[in-house]
């Protein structure tokens, strides 16, 4: 059992407040993305929203994001042909799968084709902040090889 | 052939779904058995039967006709040897009447001398007479005063004076004993003239004379009239002069009669005595071959009752156990069906329970988010009156979350049919590697772990993870159901190709009745919110999966064992997870 964890902002955190991360969410699911949102936003990371798999496509366009967390099952586009249209578009940036099905063979099949990690849902918030900041870590570092 | 198929049909105990009592299956079963072992004794004791059957007729028949022969050949010694008597009593007295003694035989002085010779040689003469063809008698030589007495209208004169040879049946006459009178006549050298020479003669001679004719092969002999009086004594019919019923078809040729007498079957054959109106007749009470006879009886006897019970016996062992073969048969493939109606059962539960769990998940993580959410806020604002009660709140909150996270993800693992990747695995090993996740929880509650490994137990073909989560779930059942002091004992051993492993606990032991649906989904005997009723049925599925088995067996006070099968062989395994 975990216990509750009431919103401190550890020195960690503040450097990824510094280093203003954006992250784009991606999932179907209005309500879930708008509030993990918010709470990536009282953390100092910018997070912007979109519901399907389309919107995504173009907002990368537009406004580049660090770090993508991508639902896997989406309506229209599925998220592996999203995380596919991401890579083949920017290979730098890094995609975190959303997996509900409790099963890891597709947070794996995801992972395969270049995703950098997944998380199952429900997600422990903990756990996505740090990989998020492991992803951007990675991000800036392929920036900086070419 | 149809009709042989419908009625083997009919024979069998046919598929009859529905009648689920024992009593009713057993019932079928006894039905076949009893049908089996009719139709067996049947198709053997039958031809037992008419084979010794058709050998009893044919050797009685052979019997018969053995002991006829031999009754007919005795028949014509006797008919040989009265016909030589009469011969002789009739040369006697014809020599007495010789052509050129005619004249002398009127003297009765000399009649009476004849008389006396004939006397000693056969005792049984009782008076002469010389009668001429007018019937009157001439010289009379003997007991009664008869000289001069006619006999012209007798039947016998005419018939000795046509035949020359005349020998009458026995009768009483005056002297009211039995006797018999043979006749001759004879024509007279010089003249046209017939002479007839009469002896009369006792019918003791001609008993005196059969009894010495004493055959073995016959029970009695006697000679009888055409018209059915006896002429000497018998012993079924009585002395002389009396009517012997059976007699009087006779006629001249011989002829086997077969009678119903009243000591059961009687033989007898007849001859007629030629130059007599007499019939020699032998009879025969019981057959001579009888000591053969009986023996036979008895062998043969011996010999079907000996075949009839080898039949039974036979026939009864095969039945027994060709319906208890028929039995097993069946009872394997119902389980088999029950088994896979069980599978069947968890597999579409399995399809409800993803289905379920991944509709509930959706919104289990917005209630969590928002919940994290209202927990962020209530960090970045001032105290308020009741800022410890909102905390509380979403803590309670964050729990009931974790719980249904926990709940759901198992259903989804449940029902999730991840790859097996088989890889080499010491299963010892891997057993000794589980517990020590559970060496804590062991030692808290003052458990101890006993571990009888065999210890050249080959590597097997499984998935690492799976056989992890099937050994953690089962050893932990088992400390949970111990709760405090007590013994899991974990055995490994080979058992022709499969690997078994046995964790046995000390524990209370489970009920039967609890014990049937322990590896249904959601069944769980914990109070609510300890267990989600799932360990075992995931267990259940990833042993099936790895082509495995498990087994539980318990008595309540005694602990309960799992029992876990895996094959070494991997191939096999494969192909039952593709079959399902």
């Amino acid at each position: 059992m975990k216990s509750v964890c009431r919103l401190t902002l550890t020195n960690q955190q503040r450097e990824i407040k510094m280093s203003e991360i954006k992250v784009l969410i991606v999932d179907d699911e209005v309500e879930f993305a708008a509030t993990l949102a918010e709470r990536l936003e009282l953390r100092d990371i910018a997070a912007e929203t979109v519901n399907n798999g389309k919107d995504a496509l173009s907002t990368i366009l537009i406004r580049p994001p660090d770090v993508v967390i991508l639902d896997l099952k989406m309506p229209d586009l599925s998220g592996l042909e999203v995380l596919q249209g991401i890579k083949t578009h920017d290979p730098s940036i890094e995609v975190i799968m959303l997996t509900g099905h409790g099963s890891t063979s597709s947070g794996i099949e995801g992972m395969e084709r270049g995703a950098f990690d997944y998380i199952m849902k429900p997600i422990d918030l903990d756990l996505l902040l740090e990989k998020i900041n492991q992803a951007y870590e990675q991000r800036k570092n392929r920036r900086k090889q070419p | 052939m149809n009709i042989f198929n419908r009625w083997l049909a009919k024979f069998l105990p046919a598929d009859e779904y529905g009648i689920d009592d024992a009593s009713g299956i057993n019932k079928r079963y006894k039905r076949f058995r009893i049908s089996l072992l009719t139709t067996l004794l049947t198709i053997s004791i039958v031809p037992a039967f008419i084979t010794a059957a058709i050998g009893y007729f044919q050797y009685r028949d052979l019997l018969q006709t053995t002991e006829k022969e031999q009754l007919l050949w005795n028949l014509e010694g006797a008919q040989k040897t009265m016909q030589a008597l009469i011969n002789e009593l009739h040369s006697s007295i014809d020599f007495i009447i010789r052509e050129d003694r005619c004249e002398e035989m009127l003297n009765p002085e000399t009649l009476d001398a004849m008389l006396v010779r004939l006397k000693a040689k056969y005792s049984g003469f009782v008076d002469l007479g010389v009668i001429d063809s007018q019937g009157i008698q001439l010289t009379y030589s003997g007991p009664y005063k008869l000289k001069g007495y006619n006999y012209r209208v007798q039947e016998w004169f005419g018939e000795v004076l046509a035949r020359h040879f005349y020998v009458s049946n026995v009768f009483l006459g005056y002297r009211n004993i039995p006797h018999f009178v043979i006749a001759v006549s004879k024509k007279l050298p010089d003249s046209d003239d017939i002479w007839v020479l009469r002896a009369t003669i006792n019918a003791d001679t001609l008993q005196k004379f059969i009894s010495t004719i004493n055959t073995k092969a016959s029970d009695d002999i006697f000679i009888v009239s055409r018209s059915g009086k006896l002429q000497t004594s018998s012993r079924y019919f009585g002395n002389a002069m009396e009517y012997c019923p059976v007699c009087e078809p006779s006629s001249h040729i011989h002829e086997i009669v077969k009678l119903q007498g009243g000591m059961g079957d009687v033989l007898q054959v007849s001859a007629a005595l030629e130059n007599t109106p007499w019939m020699l007749v032998l009879m025969k009470e019981k057959y001579i071959h009888q000591a053969a006879w009986s023996s036979f009886r008895k062998r043969l006897l011996l010999i079907f009752l000996g075949c009839s019970v080898t039949c039974l016996v036979i026939s009864y062992s095969l039945s027994t156990m060709l319906t208890s073969l028929i039995h097993e048969t069946d009872e394997k493939r119902q389980s088999l069906l029950t088994d896979a109606e069980h599978s069947n059962k968890l597999a579409s539960i399995g399809r409800l329970a993803a289905g379920v769990a991944h509709e509930i998940n959706n919104p289990l993580a917005i209630i969590d988010q928002k919940n994290g959410l209202m927990q962020d806020l209530l960090g970045l604002t001032e105290d308020f009156k009741y800022k410890d009660k909102f905390y509380t709140s979403i803590a309670g909150i964050q729990n009931s979350v974790s719980r249904c996270k926990v709940i759901t993800h198992r259903l989804l693992g449940f029902a999730r049919r991840m790859d097996v990747i088989l890889e080499k695995i010491k299963l010892n090993e891997l057993i000794q590697e589980v517990l020590n996740f559970l060496e804590k929880e062991a030692m808290y509650s003052r458990i101890r772990i006993e571990l009888h490994f065999q210890e050249d137990l080959p590597e097997i073909y499984c998935d690492r993870g799976q056989l992890q989560q099937i050994f953690l779930n089962i050893t932990n059942n088992a400390i949970d159901a111990i709760g405090k002091d007590g013994l899991v004992s974990i055995t490994t051993k080979l058992q022709e190709t499969d690997v078994v492993v046995q964790i046995k606990d000390s524990g209370p032991g489970i009920p039967p009745n609890i014990l049937k649906h322990i590896f249904d989904p959601f069944f769980t005997t914990k109070a609510p919110g300890k267990g989600t009723g799932l360990g075992l049925s995931i267990t259940y599925g990833l042993v099936k999966k790895l082509g495995g088995e498990i087994t539980v067996s318990s008595e309540v006070g005694k602990g309960a064992t799992f029992e876990i099968r895996l094959p070494v062989n991997p191939d096999k395994s494969a192909e039952r997870d593709k079959d399902e």
